[in-house]
């Protein structure tokens, strides 16, 4: 005990020690031009497009809301964990965060999102629910929204031979209006996310 | 070549927005119906002929054969029957009437099992009903009762409620609540805001406990009705009250449960309690496409919707007693003339045990479970494929079915023509 108080003391009892402890000068906190913070807007209006939140991976960190006369996204700072991959998916640049759009600028990166309807023919009954509620099928056709009815080929979907058939896939913008009006759980939308790079003039690093 | 407008024969919805493709006497695509449509419109399981029952089997025999002896065994029988009509047009279900009269036979159709109670009720308090287009275009309410339209009527809720775009509720599905009550969680419950789940034979107390919060006397309610809570029915009363327009569509879980027709009579009567607050219809969900048709036809020709008995030479009615299930359970029915539906398939044990037991004609474009309990079956066109003619959706609306494909099939009608023909010689000499 009294050789550890000794041991103890002759550390911490220097002048030295004491003066730096005291008056060290450390440089001051700047944040560097490169951190990613939380995002903020560009000013660009939102389209509600809503990839954003299909592509955060963090629970409950962006939401899309009306305000005023157009959508708006929130972001949620206790659940954000600035990946930055919200500003790269959206299709409007509405979110800036770091370096993140001028990186993807530079190197002609993006990240697209695309949608694959899958139908299970065995649980359809071809009900119509899903072509009904459809929001692209009503904008589309007008009729189909107003009772399940098309002749129409321009729409997504629409029932033929007893079953949802799938005519016009890369129209749809991954709402999953259909898979909550299925009563069979028998259409499934998967959001697909993919990364491509496009070649830059003058090269990328 | 492709038909536009078509009319789906199958279901009560009889949907008439079918665009079907024709090749020959075939039909190779449906578009816009649901798969009973795509099935009933495309199937292949026609009986190419009429057959006759033998020691060892079946053999085919001649229409004329085949008319002759339904004609000689109906006018030899004391009680004869004749039943089904709901598959087929009205021109058929009328000369199936006359028929009847000719015989003095009882003459019923499927709703006996099916609906028969919700018309009782409906002779005892009225029918606040309303067109299939009327919920479209206003309800923003609809309660599903002890039915399950994604499996009986697919369309049903794309086509006039949930997620139609109607005139007074553009928004569909967001201007709509969706209430659906029964014993079990079905699939119609999965896509509904609310969904009440009852005990099996709970519906009377239920519909009871919603018109007393209706009546505003909900504080003398128990805690819990027929396994739901109490908060659960306030909640739905208020949900229906301040409704713009309510819509109630129910099944056989309400007619075929305990309490039969007084239920639908207590769901009439709270529709009519509602009806002192906003605006609400009630409407039975009718299974086959024409069983409304056969109630419309057997009530201008009889004055009675079903279960009509000619045996005292004018029209006499009374369920229970002129029904085609209880004449056959109780083996007082010893011909019997079936049209058109498929009574071994639906019926009671004991009632289609007596139809194997007496001779009993079928009359039907399929092989069906029916075909194993007759003598005889005579193959007929099917109307909406390869005949036309006249049926009732569900609402009461009249829609002309439509002759989509020849063949060489007679006519039902026309069948019946020359059956009823045949029993005014035999009666002649």
């Amino acid at each position: 005990m009294t050789a550890s108080l000794y041991w103890y003391l002759r550390e911490f009892a220097r002048i030295e020690w004491v003066r730096k402890f005291f008056f060290a000068r450390t440089a001051p906190l700047v944040t560097p031009a490169h951190f990613r913070g939380f995002p903020e807007p560009t000013g660009k209006a939102c389209q509600h497009a809503l990839f954003c939140m299909m592509v955060c991976p963090a629970v409950g960190a962006i939401d899309v809301v009306h305000e005023g006369d157009g959508w708006k996204p929130r972001i949620h700072k206790g659940h954000c964990i600035r990946c930055g991959l919200c500003v790269e998916a959206c299709p409007n640049g509405v979110l800036m965060s770091g370096r993140v759009l001028e990186t993807m600028q530079a190197q002609g990166t993006a990240l697209l999102v695309s949608f694959r309807i899958s139908i299970d023919r065995d649980l359809c009954t071809g009900c119509g629910n899903c072509v009904t509620a459809c929001p692209v099928n009503k904008q589309i056709d007008a009729q189909l929204g107003a009772g399940g009815h098309s002749s129409n080929d321009e729409v997504i979907m629409r029932v033929d031979d007893g079953d949802v058939q799938v005519l016009h896939e890369e129209k749809c913008t991954g709402c999953k209006i259909c898979e909550t009006s299925c009563p069979t759980q028998a259409i499934q939308i998967a959001r697909i996310l993919e990364g491509i790079q496009q070649p830059v003039e003058g090269g990328g690093p | 070549m492709i038909i536009k407008d078509v009319v789906c024969p199958f279901c009560g919805c009889l949907c008439d927005d079918l665009d079907v493709e024709v090749d020959g006497q075939k039909i190779i695509k449906v578009q816009n119906g649901c798969t009973l449509a795509e099935a009933t419109l495309t199937g292949n399981n026609r009986l190419p002929a009429p057959i006759r029952r033998t020691a060892n089997g079946w053999e085919e025999i001649s229409y004329d054969d085949a008319i002759r002896e339904t004609a000689d065994i109906l006018c030899a029988a004391d009680r004869p029957l004749l039943y089904g009509w709901s598959s087929t047009h009205g021109e058929a279900q009328s000369i199936g009437v006359h028929i009847a009269e000719l015989i003095g036979a009882v003459i019923d159709n499927t709703s006996v099992v099916c609906h028969g109670p919700s018309i009782l009720a409906i002779q005892e308090v009225g029918h606040p009903g309303c067109t299939l287009g009327q919920v479209k275009n206003r309800a923003d309410v609809i309660v599903y009762w002890g039915c399950n339209p994604t499996e009986a009527h697919p369309r049903h809720m794309s086509r006039y409620t949930t997620f139609a775009t109607g005139f007074f509720v553009p928004e569909a599905q967001k201007d709509r609540t969706v209430i659906v009550v029964d014993t079990r969680r079905t699939e119609s419950a999965e896509i509904a805001d609310e969904f009440i789940r009852i005990e099996r034979g709970g519906d009377y107390e239920v519909l009871s406990a919603l018109r007393a919060i209706v009546r505003g006397k909900g504080s003398i309610l128990p805690r819990e009705i027929a396994g739901v809570a109490r908060e659960q029915l306030f909640r739905v009363a208020e949900i229906c009250m301040k409704a713009k327009f309510g819509a109630i569509f129910f099944g056989l879980g309400l007619t075929m449960s305990n309490g039969k027709y007084k239920n639908v009579r207590n769901a009439i009567e709270l529709t009519d309690e509602l009806n002192r607050h906003t605006k609400f219809t009630i409407s039975p969900l009718r299974g086959h496409g024409n069983v409304y048709g056969s109630n419309e036809v057997f009530t201008w020709i009889t004055g009675y919707p079903y279960a009509v008995d000619f045996a005292r030479g004018i029209a006499f009615y009374n369920p229970g007693e002129t029904t085609a299930v209880d004449i056959l359970r109780w083996g007082e029915c010893d011909a019997a003339l079936i049209v058109a539906s498929d009574p071994g398939a639906h019926f009671p044990h004991a009632a289609a045990a007596h139809l194997a037991k007496i001779p009993t004609i079928l009359i039907d474009p399929h092989r069906t479970a029916t075909t194993p309990l007759c003598r005889l079956q005579i193959p007929c066109t099917m109307a909406g494929i390869d005949a036309e003619g006249t049926a009732y959706r569900m609402d009461g609306v009249p829609i002309r079915y439509k002759k989509l494909i020849e063949s060489l099939y007679p006519d039902d009608a026309d069948l019946l023509r020359r059956i009823h023909d045949r029993i005014r010689e035999v009666q002649g000499a």
